[in-house]
């Protein structure tokens, strides 16, 4: 760090220190990449998962996975229609 | 490693994959370098050129004109590994087993590669694979019968960007794999225009296994066919058999970190007095 601040008061270059910022940044992005089949399973996962507990419109329910600076978040998105009165059972290995 | 060592009998050959991701950085260079370095080690060594439809391991090693049988042959039964396998005209105890260059990558399965190199194994104390470029079925070709996997990469961002998914890809398979940093010019790193090795091992969190600087001796010595290992004068070369010795057991040997001329001599007159 202090190198690369040192180069920069005497006129030398640091453009190592630049691809090094931008390699990080890259793996961290591409790390948070979802291929599209994961995302259709867990789609899928999830609407099964909230119907054990909601009676929900399985069509509009809308998954996303925002991404900002370093971080991502997965949104899920459902209308409920109404809620189960029974607890739903355990249910063994999916 | 030690994971996968012990799956071994102890006394059968260790398979590795030498690998990258991105193409051009090294890998055959390496794997010429490394097989000819630990032959010279005294160790039995079977480097086989995975690059199907590609071939290059064999003029690297001037052996290009010796090819009757090939790897996909070999794995298909088609010949006998014997047959297959070119002794080198330099070093003892060394053989290439090349590529074909007239087939597709998909006439090689993972299974064949696992069942030819559990033969190989019982002939070599090494067994080098020069994996193809990509991270497709050349890659699950060579990676499949591997028991350890040694990474090259150049220090250049998109390089390293590549070494890291292959990384990933490597640890999804329980392999633990070592880093070697090729084509370091040593001024570059010096003036920040270049990633120190430093860097790359930070951003990769991975093990260093050795450096290699940018060395005019290696086209030289692909031009010629003559094993860089063999050259005396060459920084790559010796870098290479130090590699070798530390893939070898010698864990101990220290890294040596690439030197720009200047500071060798600001070292040299250090030790002989006449530094400032
Ligand atoms: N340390 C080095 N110094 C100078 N040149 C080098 C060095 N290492 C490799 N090269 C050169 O870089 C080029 C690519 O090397 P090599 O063929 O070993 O890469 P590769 O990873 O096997 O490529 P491919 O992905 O196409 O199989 C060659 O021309 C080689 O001579
Ligand atoms: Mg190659």
């Amino acid at each position: 760090m202090l190198n690369g601040w040192l180069k920069k008061l005497i006129g030398k270059s640091d453009s190592k220190g630049v691809a090094k910022k931008r390699l990080q940044f890259t793996l961290i992005y591409d790390k948070l990449e979802v291929s599209d089949d994961i995302l259709i399973k867990l789609h899928q996962d999830i609407v099964d998962v909230i119907s054990r507990y909601f009676e929900i419109d399985k069509e509009s329910l809308k998954l996303d996975i925002r991404k900002s600076e370093g971080r991502s978040a997965l949104v899920v998105n459902t209308p409920i229609l109404s809620a189960k009165r029974v607890c739903p059972p355990p249910k063994g290995g999916v | 490693m030690a994971g996968s060592a012990l799956k071994r009998c102890p006394l059968e050959g260790r398979v590795i994959v030498i690998t990258s991701g991105k193409g051009g950085v090294g890998k055959t260079t390496a794997t010429a370098s490394i097989g000819a370095a630990l032959a010279l080690e005294g160790k039995q060594v079977a480097v086989v050129d995975m690059d199907i439809g590609l071939r290059n391991l064999d003029v690297v090693m001037g052996l290009e004109n010796r090819i009757v049988f090939n790897v996909v042959d070999a794995a298909k039964g088609k010949c006998k590994i014997k047959q297959a396998a070119i002794k080198d005209r330099r070093i003892e105890n060394l053989y290439l087993i090349p590529a074909s260059q007239s087939d597709n990558k998909d006439i090689l399965t993972p299974e064949a590669m696992v069942r030819l190199c559990k033969e190989l194994r019982k002939e070599f104390d090494y067994i080098l694979l020069d994996c193809p470029a990509g991270i497709e079925r050349g890659f699950e070709n060579s990676v499949a019968p591997a028991d350890e996997a040694v990474v090259i990469c150049t220090p250049e961002v998109s390089s390293v960007r590549d070494a890291d998914r292959v990384i990933g890809l490597l640890y999804a398979r329980s392999i633990t794999p070592r880093l070697i940093v090729n084509r370091i010019v040593p001024e570059m790193v010096e003036n920040g225009d270049m990633l120190s090795h430093e860097d790359v091992v930070e951003v990769l969190s991975v093990e260093l296994l050795g450096l290699v600087q940018l060395d005019n001796q290696v086209v030289i010595s692909t031009n010629t066919g003559v094993p860089l290992v063999l050259q005396k004068d060459s920084e790559a070369g010796q870098a290479f058999r130090r590699i070798a010795q530390r893939l070898d057991g010698q864990e101990d040997l220290p890294i040596e970190i690439p030197q720009t001329q200047k500071s060798f001599w600001k070292k040299l007159g250090i030790i002989i007095g006449i530094g400032k």
